[in-house]
This record gives structure tokens, sequence and C-alpha cells, in this order.
């Protein structure tokens, strides 16, 4: 098989296949959650259990997951925070707000958005991409995160870096033919795809439960999220 | 030890809520910079998704296809004896469930939760450190872990009454409140009881003791046991539906109010319309009432003053501007916050059982050297509480760290100020 | 007796020495100018201080090049593109004052005579003569989609490759299948090196075919006699060695990210990168931005149309001309989406149910369910 015709193979059917995998996966991941029943707590609610998730979302969304909001936590781990950060941002901007990814939302979305400047988003593909090999390393030299990370963990990482950094090797035309790099990217991001529902990626769904619920417990005893 | 049980208890509390959290960890190990556990001794196995990480493991190998069949076929090893030995030390003598894990978590889960329910494990699987238990069973033989039985009840209020010259009412009919003491303030701080007495009177509250529901404190809730739980509430919740009582007011106590506040509800039926409520909650109605009048400036003149925030009675409680009402009235010039405060606040080492285990003394103390820095960085003279368990553990680290600081109870402070 | 040479040949015509000269500077030219940079092929070519001087030798002493040219599933596009190149311009040059061919399309003869015309030319130059193809050969059914004189495409091809001392495919249909291949390929359709596969084929892709890169490839052969160095679409090196994106007038716009969004908004009238519009110039291996169309005029880019990517195999079902290159080339309908969404939610709701009812198991029976704490 030549680059070319393996090319036209995981941007086509092999994307398709890989998207279905992602969408049946996540649906599957969500209901195997939802199904299990939730108890109803009966216990009064002291203050608003709704201006407790906004507050929740307020502080976990839109400023961001990533700022040490409970004093003195952000030293002894301040990998997670930083790098932590600067992935999701760099992630975020690349996937939604670079040009190239945006038209690809708009063929299977129908509609698209105005995008980044390329070297803003490259920058910040840069800073991701340095971010995550921040991670790896805290992964092994932080006493705690040490504790927690086996095989799964390392998987994980390995694919999402996989993805950016022959998304980056592409746009800057490094070290193989274009055709091979777009290759290359394209089949790393059908493995992230199937890989998601099958790992803990999914955290991106569930991120939303866990915060509804932080909302909701702090708002029922008027505390403040 | 019966481990099938502590497996069974996992999977019989792994819900929706459960599960989405579960879900929702990407073990990161942010929760460990919270802890103060953690903080205070360095020890890895102390992070919080540490310490939960049974209940993790055991939904993994249970509930998904994955882990059914790498367990299936050998791949991953089940849970077993040894893992309950060593997550029960970790459970009970380096958590005291206060929760600041859950409010630095960037995904929120709700870890104290979540670790009340790997104690539910571990207490079906009869693995509960033996300190706890002995106190679990004063409690269900006696009425209080501290011995507290109706004789030495009576006895004890009847000499607080003529010490400090109060007048204690039990088991009054047509009362509108039950006030429910922890035994703590009964055998450890009986001044505490003729202050709130005191505070009670000025404020024209119709209330009344009650020899079955004496004992606000449940050791069911540090065993994990829902079964010993239930019992405890329900001997107040009763004497209330006897009395017929509009409210429960809970003492200077946490734990009794994050069991009658939050737990009971969700146990058994609490009755209609009956309120719960707590001490701190009820003097910031009353003095922004004007039930009860505060001298300004009664306490001032005698160095410094901080704040402690007890974790089940701010944090999990709410109940965070009343002690900073009345001590700005009462101490504008002396009160100084310590910092991290709050709902952010360092717990003091001592809740959650951990006090009562004697091998968990180091951890105890280490974390209470975090509590001392933060009032040297305060430079504070007093530290004032409004839970009875932070005061014995206030008391117990100031000594063994040979601090001068002084500890009053809010309570106290009130009575000295009462105009 | 002895062939006459092209110089001689040329002599013949009134051609005088001093535009001879000229011709084979042009001819050495064509060979090696517009190549990239560094290519081991126009590096020694380049490095060559006597290329010209090659050239010369080569026409004063070789006979005029015998080019048989067959046309298949085709649209004469690449012969149209060819003949319409202005004279005297180096196309011609090549075609018709160096070479000798057989054309079907060129020739005044139709039908039988034409037949047999190209079937002395076949016996009289076995060997020697040069086989370029045009138009994709159909082998479905038989490959009765395509037959001359009753006979298919198939067997043509393939005897006449068997005379043949070089095979050259030039434009898409005849290297690729073209645009005959196109979904749903109802001919299936194939290119040359897929049925002549004993010798090596020259692909010379295009739709149509850059002319001076068909006439240029045919007068390297003349002169070296030998095929030029090819990447792994057999694609000669000189002029496919690089991207239509690595040599586009518009990249900087590329790189500054200023894109047209549509064919006349403002970025489009400022010459502004395609890409948005489905420029497909950064998979796409030709030289059309060095060597353009219409003797230099310009190429789509130029003018304001993205690249179509046709000298690269199965363009046609690259997605769409207007769809930009990110665009994954196959998505699953909304249908699809749904039921695999449903197949997912089901199992996932199954395994809860199950996950249940192992709760169920577990619970001793006496105990109330819990509420949340």
């Amino acid at each position: 098989m030549d680059w070319n015709s393996f090319l036209r193979f995981v941007r086509g059917p092999l994307f398709e296949a890989s998207l279905l995998v992602f969408v049946a996966g996540l649906a599957y991941r969500l209901l195997r959650v939802v199904t299990l029943g939730w108890a109803r707590n009966r216990a009064p609610a002291a203050g608003s259990r709704v201006v407790g998730v906004g507050r929740s979302y307020a502080k976990g969304v839109i400023a961001w997951p990533f700022i040490p909001w409970v004093k003195d936590t952000f030293r002894g781990n301040a990998v997670t925070y930083l790098a932590g950060g600067l992935f999701h941002l760099g992630l975020f901007v690349v996937i939604l707000l670079g040009t190239a990814h945006m038209l690809a939302w708009k063929s299977l979305l129908g509609f698209g958005w105005p995008t980044l400047s390329p070297s803003i988003v490259d920058f910040l593909a840069a800073g991701a991409i340095v971010a995550m090999i921040a991670l790896l390393i805290n992964r092994f030299s932080h006493p705690v995160v040490r504790k927690l990370t086996g095989p799964a963990e390392l998987l994980n990482w390995l694919v999402v870096f996989l993805a950016m950094v022959t998304g980056y090797m592409m746009t800057h035309h490094l070290f193989f033919r274009y055709e091979v790099l777009f290759g290359l990217h394209m089949v790393a991001v059908d493995v992230l795809l199937i890989w998601i529902p099958f790992s803990a990626i999914p955290h991106f769904v569930f991120y939303f439960f866990s915060r509804t619920i932080h909302g909701v417990e702090h708002g029922r005893r008027a505390v403040t999220p | 030890m019966n481990t099938r049980e502590a497996i069974h208890t996992f999977v019989e509390k792994t819900d929706g809520w459960v599960a989405a959290q579960l879900e929702a960890c990407t073990r990161c190990g942010i929760c460990a910079e919270a802890c103060p556990f953690y903080q205070a001794t360095g020890k890895p196995e102390f992070a919080p998704v540490w310490k939960v990480e049974l209940l993790r493991r055991t939904y993994q190998q249970k509930f998904t296809l994955a882990g059914r069949l790498r367990t299936g076929l050998g791949l991953q090893r089940k849970v077993e004896d040894e893992d309950l030995v060593e997550w029960s030390k970790i459970v009970y003598e380096a958590c005291t469930v206060c929760n600041r894990c859950a409010m630095a978590c960037p995904m929120g889960i709700q870890l104290g939760p979540l670790l009340d329910e790997v104690r539910a494990g571990l207490a079906a699987a009869g693995v509960v450190p033996e300190d706890i238990m002995v106190a679990v069973r004063k409690q269900i033989n006696q009425g209080s872990p501290l011995g507290v039985t109706d004789q030495v009840f009576e006895e004890r209020l009847e000499w607080v009454a003529d010490e400090w010259d109060v007048s204690i009412p039990i088991d009054k009919e047509g009362a509108e409140t039950l006030v429910v003491f922890s035994s703590i303030e009964i055998m450890k701080f009986p001044q505490s009881i003729a202050d709130i007495v005191r505070i009670l009177d000025a404020a024209g509250e119709n209330w009344t003791l009650s020899r079955k529901g004496r004992e606000g404190i449940n050791w069911g809730i540090y065993e994990g046991n829902a079964e010993h739980t239930k019992l405890f509430v329900k001997r107040v919740l009763d004497a209330a539906e006897e009395l017929g009582v509009r409210r429960i007011m809970i003492t200077e106590c946490g734990n009794a109010y994050d069991a009658l506040r939050w737990t009971a509800p969700n146990l058994v039926r609490v009755p209609a319309g009956l309120e719960i409520t707590h001490i701190v909650g009820m003097l910031g109605e009353y003095v922004r009432s004007g039930r009860i009048k505060l001298k300004a400036g009664a306490a001032d003149g005698d160095g410094v003053i901080t704040f402690h925030d007890a974790c089940k009675i701010q944090r999990r409680g709410g109940l965070i501007e009343e002690p900073r009402q009345i001590l700005n009235v009462i101490a504008p010039n002396s009160f100084r916050e310590m910092s991290p405060n709050k709902e952010a606040a360092i717990c003091c080492g001592g809740g959650g059982g951990v006090a009562a285990i004697k091998t968990a003394d180091p951890y105890r103390y280490a974390v209470f050297g975090l509590k001392l820095a933060q009032i040297r960085a305060a430079q504070a003279d007093t530290v004032v509480m409004a839970c009875a368990n932070c005061r014995l553990q206030f008391l117990d680290g100031l000594a063994h760290f040979n601090s001068n600081v002084k500890v009053r109870s809010l309570s106290e402070m009130v009575v000295g100020a009462l105009g | 007796m002895r062939e006459e040479t092209i110089y001689e040949h040329l002599q013949r015509e009134g051609v005088s020495r001093r535009e001879f000269i000229k011709y084979c500077g042009m001819v050495a030219g064509a060979m090696g100018l517009w190549a990239t940079p560094v290519l081991s092929e126009s590096a020694r070519l380049f490095g060559n201080p006597d290329l010209i001087g090659e050239v010369i030798r080569a026409l004063e002493t070789k006979p005029r090049l015998p080019i048989i040219w067959l046309e298949f599933q085709d649209c004469a596009g690449c012969t149209e593109a060819l003949t319409r190149s202005q004279s005297p311009t180096f196309v011609d040059l090549v075609l018709n004052k160096i070479s000798i061919d057989y054309h079907e399309t060129l020739f005044a003869a139709a039908g039988f005579q034409a037949e047999e015309a190209r079937q002395r030319a076949m016996q009289a130059y076995a060997g020697r003569y040069v086989l370029v193809v045009e138009g994709s050969i159909p082998t479905g059914a038989r490959g009765v989609y395509c037959t001359v004189g009753g006979r298919s495409a198939v067997n043509i091809l393939k005897e006449a490759a068997a005379g043949a001392t070089a095979i050259i495919a030039t434009g898409n249909c005849a290297a690729f299948g073209g645009i005959p291949k196109a979904k749903p390929d109802p001919t299936e359709a194939k290119g040359v090196w897929e049925i002549v596969t004993d010798k090596p084929v020259v692909n010379i892709p295009g739709c149509p075919a850059i002319p001076e890169v068909t006439a240029g490839t045919i007068a390297r052969f003349l002169v070296f006699g030998t095929l030029p160095e090819l990447d792994d679409l057999n694609r000669p090196k000189t002029f496919y060695g690089t991207t239509i994106h690595d040599q586009c007038l518009r990249r900087h716009f590329y790189d500054a990210g200023k894109f047209a969004g549509t064919f006349d908004d403002e970025g489009a009238r400022n010459g502004w990168c395609l890409y948005k519009l489905g420029c497909k110039g950064p998979t796409t291996y030709n030289a059309c931005p060095a060597i353009k169309w219409d003797g230099g005029l310009s190429f789509p880019i130029q003018s304001g149309h993205p690249c179509l990517g046709c000298s690269q195999p199965d363009f046609w079902d690259g997605g769409g001309f207007y769809q930009a290159q990110s665009v994954p080339l196959d998505r699953p309908t909304l249908e699809a989406v749904g039921i695999a969404a449903g197949v997912g939610a089901l199992v996932g709701a199954g395994v809860a149910v199950a996950n249940r009812s192992q709760k169920k198991r577990a619970n001793e029976p006496e105990a109330e369910t819990t509420g949340r704490d």
C-alpha cells in the first residue's frame, strides 16, 4: 500500500468507522452510568442548589478548573495545574479554533465559525505538546501521581500525544512528505477516537456530572463551591 | 474478616451518583494537595484519590465489561483481605472526612462522601479499628461513647445546674426546641453547658433536653455503619417526636449536626415539620433579630482573636458567616482571620474518629502542626471555635506543641458579651 | 541505409546551425530547468557543465525518435493541450521536429489505413519506438467498453507494449485511471502500469498533463536513452518532485492564515490562499506553479481557482473540488450516527441493568435503600 492509498483509507473508511465507534462507545459509557439509578437526597436544602451549580460551573468551566482555588494546593503539584491548564487550552484552541479543524467540524455539523490566526494556534499547539511532556515526567516524579499511574494512564497519554505531535509535524512539514504526515495524523486521530470510549478520557463527559453534583452539594449546604 | 461483604457493600453503594464521579476522576492527584494528612506527612497513600481506590477498583472490576474480562482472565487481582487491612488503616487513621479534597478537585468530585462508602464496606467486612468499635459498642449499650448513661446524664446536669446556678429542664412538656448536647460537652466542657443555657434563656427560647435524646454524637458515622447510624439518630428523632418539639438544636458538635441535619433524612423518616438546627445558626439568628444583644467590643483588649472553622459546621454545614458577624461585634479590634479559612479551612485533625485511634496520634499531631502554623501566622493569642471535638483536639495539640494559645468556644464568647 | 539524424532532418527542413544550437539549448533547459532544487537527477544535470554539448551531440548523431501514440478511454485533452501549444515552442520542436509519431487523433488517415500505418510502424521500429498512451483502459466485461477496430483496448495495449522501448502514460487517465475510474467506476478503468507489468511505465499525470512535461520527458529519453528518476508513483521526479503547495505563489497567505472564504469575497479578490475553497495543493505533486499552462501564462491557483489535485490518483474521488483537504473523506450519515448512539446506549443500559441486579443480589434483604448524603 502506498502513502496515497493509505491516506485515502485513514481519511475515508477508517475515519468513518472510528467516528461511529466513538459515538457508540460514549453513548455506552454514558448510559452505563446514568442507568445505575440516582437516589434522591431527602435532606432539606439550606441554600440554592441552582446557585451552587452556577457557581460550580463558573469556577470550573468558564474560569477554568486549573486555577488553584484552594490555597496552598499549587506548590505541591504546580506541574499539574500549569501543564494541565496549558494542555487543555492548547487542545481546545487547536481543535475548535484552528482553521483546518473548523472546516472538518463544519462538514460534520453543517456550520462553521471564525477561527484564530495560525500563529496563535500554532504557538498554543506547541505549548500543549510541551505541557504533555511535562505531565508525563510528572507522572513518574510526583509521589502521589506515580501511585496513580499504570498502563492505562500511559496509553491515554500516548494516543493523545501522537495525535498532537503528528498534527504539529503536519503543519510544519517536518521530516516527512506532507501526504505521509497527513496519513500519520489521521491514523493517530482514528486510533484516538476508537480508544477514547475504552479509557478515562470521557472525563470530558463525566466532568459535567461531577461539576453539577459539586454545585448541588454545596448549594444544598449553603456553601460557596 | 469478611472481604466478600466489603465487596458487596461497595457494589450496593455504587449508584449513578458514585459511578459518575468515579468515571470523572482523571488521576491527577490534586486532591492530595488539599488533604491535611498528606500535606502534613507527605505520605502518598494518604492522597484522597488513593483512599477511595478500593471503591474504584471494585467498580471497575464488577461494573465494567473490560474489568470483568480482565479479572476473569486473571489479568488483575481482585480485592483481597490484605487490601482491606491496608485500606482500613489509611481510611480510618488518616482521614477526618473533612472534604477539603472535594474543593480542590478540578472535577469537583465529592471524595469525602465517597470515602464514607469505603468505610461502609470496611465496616461490613468487620475491618474497623478496635478503638472505634469500643466507642460504637459503648454508644449502643450505654447510649454514649463516653459512657453518659441515663444516670450519669442526670447527675452531671444536676451538678452543672448547681455549679453555675442555671436551670436545666429535661423532658419538659410543651417545649418548642429540643437541645441536644454531645457527651464531650457534658463530660469535658461542662461550663459550655451553662453558657449555652444562659444564651438560650437570654433569647427567650422555649427549650428542653431529653433523656432519650441526650447524645448528639453518632459513632455509626465514624464506623461507616448505616445500621448503627440509624439507631443513634432514631434515639434523638424519636425523643423529638415524643416531646412534640418544633425543632432540634444541636449544640457545639460538628458530627452531631452532620448526622442529624444531612444524614438522618436519607436513612429514616424525619418527623414532618421538624427543623434541624445548630447553635451557631441559632446564635446568628438571635443576634440578627435582636433576641440577644451583644456588647460591642466586649472581647477586645485581650490580644488577637482568630476563628477556627470546624469542617462539619462550616465547610459541610454552611454556618460560615454567623461566627464572623458575632466576633466582628464583640471583638472588632482584635478579630483576625486565619488563612485559608471559611469553606477552605484546614481541618483540626481530630474529627472523623481519628482522635480515638491511638496509632493515629502521629498523623493527628502532624495535621495539628499545620493548624498551629496558621495560628502563628495570624499572630493570634486566642482561637475561637464552635465544635467541642475541635476544642479537645486543640487543647491536646497545643499542649503537645507547648503552645500558650488560648482556646474558647463561641458560646463562651457570646455569654461573655451578653448585654 | 543509415537513418537520417535529427540534425540532418532539421537541416533538410531549412533549420540553420544557429537555430539548431538554440533548439538544443531549449531541450537542455527543458530537461532540468524546472526541476526542484535538490533532486539527484537535477543535481546531476546541473552539475554537468557540458549538458548542452551532450544534447547537441545526441541530436547530431541520433535519428528521430519513433513514437506511437495510442488513445483509449480519454477525452483527448492531453493531445489537445499539446497541439494547442504555440509554435515554435519546445513542444512543437519535440513532437514535430525531433520525433516521428503515429497519432490516431492527428492522423489524416482513419480506419483501416490508420490501423495499417500503426502496425507497419510497430514492425519497422520494433524495439525502438516509444509508446505514449492517453486515456484509461477499461477492464470490466472483458474489456468491451473500449474497442478499436473490433479489438479491446487491453489487447491493443499489450501488443503495442511488447515492442516498445519505453512506455509513457500521459494524463491522469492513462496513469491512474482518471475520470473513468471515478466512483462508481462502471468500466473498471485502469492505468497503463496496472496492465503492463513487465516493463517500466513512466506516468505523466495531470488533467491534462502539462504539455512541456510530456515533451520534456520524451526529449530526455531521446537525449539520454534512459528513463528519468521516478517517484513511487512512477512520475519523473524532475517535474513531480514537489507539491504545488511548496511552490505556490500564495503560500505566504496560507502561512499567515489569510484564506478566501468564497469565490468573490475580499480574500479572493486579494488573492489569498484557496485552502478553504478546496485547494489540493498540499498533497499534489506537479510542476504547475513553475511551468504553468498556455506557455507559462498562468495556472489554476494564480487564476483564482483551487488546485484539483489532477496529477494524483483518484483525484475525482478526493472529497470534491471545493471541499477543504482537512475534511474527512467519508463521514457517517446522521442515521448511522443515530444507530451507533442507539446501539451504544442500549448496550450501556443493558450492562447497567445487569449491574443493578448485581447490587440487588449484594443487598441484604432487611436493609432499606439509602438516600444520598
